[in-house]
């Protein structure tokens, strides 16, 4: 099993109408591997999910876990994956237990004692009747479906939605556990704190294209890195250096960023007389942010 | 997905533009579905009294009608008694009267379920209540957005009373028809208020209305013995139904009854506007009880699944149509003496394809009952599949290794089994009733004729997948509008002897309503094999298409 991608897209892609929702995906996750895919809200998040469960049809390209077309052999290839919506629609008259033994039952994996684990750690109380739990205790009844079958790959769409801090300390030491396991996982999420801790590679996307993937090294050494210089003196004009954009300067501090090689920008700064240095990588959502043309104000690098 | 909403802004002092936007909303919808419904409405009366008076055209046919019908218990019992059958008015009023009234009844329930408890299901209702508005004034919007769609409704029905009644041959005048067209619209008025409740009640839209619909089904019950000719005509004071028969249109105008039905809408509007702000919004006043330990019964695989989702709303459906048979069979040997009398009769009921004589006859019509039942708790269950897709439950099973097929053949499979219970509940009882009276109806004839009532809803059912699989958000009102199709052609357009060309497209007029006459096993098999080719279509369909939310 562990030659074969867990994940693997070639050309995929999902029309509706003249709207494209996902377009031209090619992407490869492997066992093991915990996998961020980030993007806002209608970038094709969902749309790559609901392709790789075989519940909507692509237009174009094709999908397999494991191996296994997701379309024509989707029963096979869900044998292999559990999967987490953001968004629960559960059977309202069934209990929490009565669910998860529904869907432990119609899944064919089932461990009780691990089940058992998983609800006293994330806390859950699975006696009440679905309609009667709140957002949280809902998405935390979705989590443990997902985790307690211990699948080959982790479809998790939003996991952590409606989750409290401590709950969501518990999901990131469960998915660290599911990638000692070998387990791999897709984690789709807002959460850039989340996927930075978590995640082994990540996939930014915009208007349904991927316009990123890479190592969270890969996507930092392509990016600009921020510095931070105190001078005694006058502030230096950086704006004709090589590399540097963003200048901004708050007294006798200058913060800017800094692409490529950085020997042009730390000459001038020499000459100048600078009094302080610092610089930092960019965050993830930095990164993200400047794939959206929407980058914030610099933060301080001590920040 | 959630419908997307636009909210107005919100005004300063008084009532908000955003405070009238559930009334607002639950207008467009019951307008919308009014004006649908009022179609069928109109069309049951025009040709009812067409039908009438091109088929009866002699002195000498009507007063054989009403040798026939005049003092029927047996008839009575099922479509309440008949007066001045006579003439075009009093035949109309009697053949439309109480058929509009289970029809308006069951429109109201699902509407007011539809439109209120639906909503909330939909997290819709939150968005809201979030607005410029309180819960109960929520509710008391959604009542009057309701009073639209019934507005529609009589102004349809009166109006096509109001054209037909100006033909000579008819005559019924302007105010008659305009209050007969009230008097058609009763049961739609009253029942949608009990919706309005018992979706305060209940804790999800289906629950609803299985409340509502056990609320109808007790009138009815009871509606049927006052006719029954067991001397306890007094009864009918005791069912919104029978008050719509005190009404008397078109041949009395009995205002009286008015007083009833006008106390208990407001009384169960009321009702639903006080009980709107004693609960949680998403919960029910009944049935949150938790579960003292888990029930794993069924709970092994989405049939086991399916079945215990619908074994609820199935009781309900078996308790009502079990009554129904066994009050049927009760009356059946008095009714079948008047029915072995008219040649009139027998003519009208050949036409419906009830042949034969005597009790059996009668049965016949009973179990004709048993069917429209049979195919309207089919339509549910469509409706109900529909709503597994609609509110994105299916997904929990399909990300899992179960096939799209696997999933609709379990729950077809299961609703076609529910449907084989109501046909042998129908049966027993029916047979009971008829051995209670000694009737001298054979049990096997009588458990026969109860399965070959239920065909029709198998045919539906059928149907409903096929619409499931190609034209998913469309399926519900599809199958429902099938229903309503099959029941205009096979029934009422069966009584006036349509085209038969028109009558073979009613799975009604393909299965003939035995024991009145011989179980046409040919046609049965053909049914059942549509049944199964259009079941099998519609899981090819589903399993080519995306899954469709709402």
């Amino acid at each position: 099993m562990d030659s074969v991608a867990a994940v693997r897209t070639e050309g995929l892609s999902k029309q509706y109408g003249k709207v494209t929702a996902l377009g031209d995906l090619n992407l490869e996750i492997s066992p093991g591997e915990v996998f961020g895919y980030l993007g806002p809200n209608g970038a094709g998040k969902t749309t790559t999910v609901r392709l790789l469960l075989g519940l909507i049809r692509p237009s174009a390209g094709r999908a397999e876990i494991f191996g296994l077309d997701c379309q024509r052999q989707a029963v096979e290839a869900h044998r292999h994956l559990s999967y987490v919506p953001g968004e629960a629609s559960l059977w309202p008259a069934l209990t929490g237990l009565e669910t998860l033994h529904l869907l432990a039952r119609t899944h064919g994996r089932s461990d009780p004692a691990y089940r058992d684990e998983l609800i006293a750690r994330f806390d859950f109380d699975p006696s009440k009747k679905v309609r009667a739990y709140s957002k949280g205790n809902r998405q935390k009844l979705l989590l443990i479906a997902g985790l307690m079958a211990r699948p080959d790959l982790l479809v998790l769409d939003e996991p952590t939605a409606g989750l409290d801090p401590l709950m969501e300390q518990v999901f990131r030491n469960c998915i660290e556990e599911a990638r000692s396991r070998g387990q791999a996982v897709l984690l789709s999420s807002h959460i850039m704190s989340e996927v930075e801790a978590l995640c082994d590679r990540v996939g930014i996307l915009r208007g349904g294209r991927l316009v990123d993937l890479g190592t969270m090294a890969e996507l930092r050494h392509l990016s600009a890195v921020t510095v931070e210089a105190t001078f005694d003196g006058l502030v230096p004009d950086l704006s004709g250096t090589p590399g540097v954009s963003a200048i901004q300067v708050v007294g006798p501090v200058l913060r800017c960023q800094v692409k490529g090689d950085i020997a042009p920008l730390l000459s001038a700064l020499s000459v100048a007389g600078v009094h302080h240095l610092m610089s930092r990588e960019p965050s993830l959502e930095e990164l993200f942010l400047a794939h959206y043309g929407a980058a914030p104000e610099l933060a301080p690098v001590g920040g | 997905m959630a419908e997307s909403l636009t909210l107005p802004a919100t005004g300063v002092g008084g009532r908000s533009a955003s405070g009238w936007l559930v009334f607002a909303r639950t207008t467009r919808a019951a307008a919308r579905s009014g004006l649908l419904w009022g179609y069928v409405f109109a069309i049951t009366v025009a040709s009812s009294a067409l039908g009438y008076s091109s088929a009866y055209k002699t002195l000498a046919q009507r007063q054989g009608l009403v040798a026939a019908f005049g003092s029927n218990a047996g008839l009575d019992a099922i479509v309440g008694p008949a007066h001045q059958l006579q003439t075009v008015p009093g035949y109309t009023a009697w053949k439309c009267l109480m058929w509009l009234s289970l029809l308006g009844a069951a429109w109201g329930i699902l509407t007011a379920t539809r439109l209120t408890r639906g909503e909330e299901d939909a997290g819709r209702w939150e968005l809201l209540l979030a607005g410029g508005t309180t819960r109960r004034w929520a509710a008391a919007q959604a009542a009057g957005g309701l009073g639209a769609g019934l507005a529609v409704l009589w102004a349809l029905t009166a109006v096509a009373t109001a054209v037909v009644g100006r033909s000579s041959r008819v005559g019924i005048g302007v105010r008659p028809a305009l209050f007969f067209g009230l008097t058609a619209v009763c049961g739609a008025v009253m029942f949608a208020a009990v919706g309005l409740v018992t979706s305060q009640l209940a804790s999800t839209r289906r629950q609803a209305a299985t409340y509502a619909a056990a609320v109808l089904g007790a009138a009815f019950a009871v509606r049927m013995v006052a006719d029954s000719g067991l001397g306890l005509a007094w009864l009918r004071w005791a069912s919104p139904l029978g008050w719509i028969e005190e009404l008397q249109p078109l041949t009395g105008s009995r205002l009286l009854a008015l007083i009833p039905i006008l106390g208990w809408t407001f009384i169960f509007v009321g009702a639903a506007v006080f009980l709107a702000r004693n609960r949680d919004v998403g919960a029910g006043l009944v049935g949150t009880r938790q579960a003292p330990s888990p029930r794993y019964r069924l709970l092994s695989n989405p049939i086991g699944l399916a079945a215990r989702l619908g074994l609820g709303s199935a009781g309900s459906w078996a308790a009502g149509i079990g009554a129904m048979a066994f009050i049927v069979g009760l009356v059946a040997k008095q009714a079948g003496r008047a029915l072995t009398a008219s040649s009139s009769m027998e003519r009208a009921l050949a036409r419906m394809s009830v042949g034969g004589s005597g009790a059996a006859t009668y049965m016949g019509v009973g179990f004709l009952i048993v069917a429209l039942m049979a195919a309207a708790a089919a339509a549910g269950q469509i409706s109900a599949i529909r709503a597994e897709e609609a509110q994105g439950r299916i997904d929990n099973l399909l990300v899992r290794p179960v096939s799209r097929s696997r999933w609709l053949g379990g729950r077809l499979v299961v609703a076609v089994g529910v449907q084989i219970g109501f046909g042998l509940v129908a049966g027993l009882l029916g047979w009971l009733g008829c051995a209670t009276e000694h009737t001298g109806l054979g049990f096997g004839t009588a458990v026969v004729s109860g399965l070959n009532s239920v065909i029709p809803a198998i045919c539906l059912l059928g149907a409903g997948a096929a619409f499931l699989g190609a034209l998913p958000r469309a399926a519900t009102a599809l199958t429902y509008g099938l229903l309503a199709w099959a029941l205009l052609v096979g029934v009422v357009g069966g009584a006036i002897g349509s085209n038969h060309w028109v009558l073979d497209t009613s799975f009604f007029h393909q299965t003939p309503p035995a024991p009145a006459a011989a179980v046409d096993w040919q046609s049965a098999t053909v049914l059942a094999g549509l049944a199964v080719v259009l079941a099998f279509l519609g899981s090819r369909a589903l399993n080519r298409r995306d899954l469709a939310e709402d």
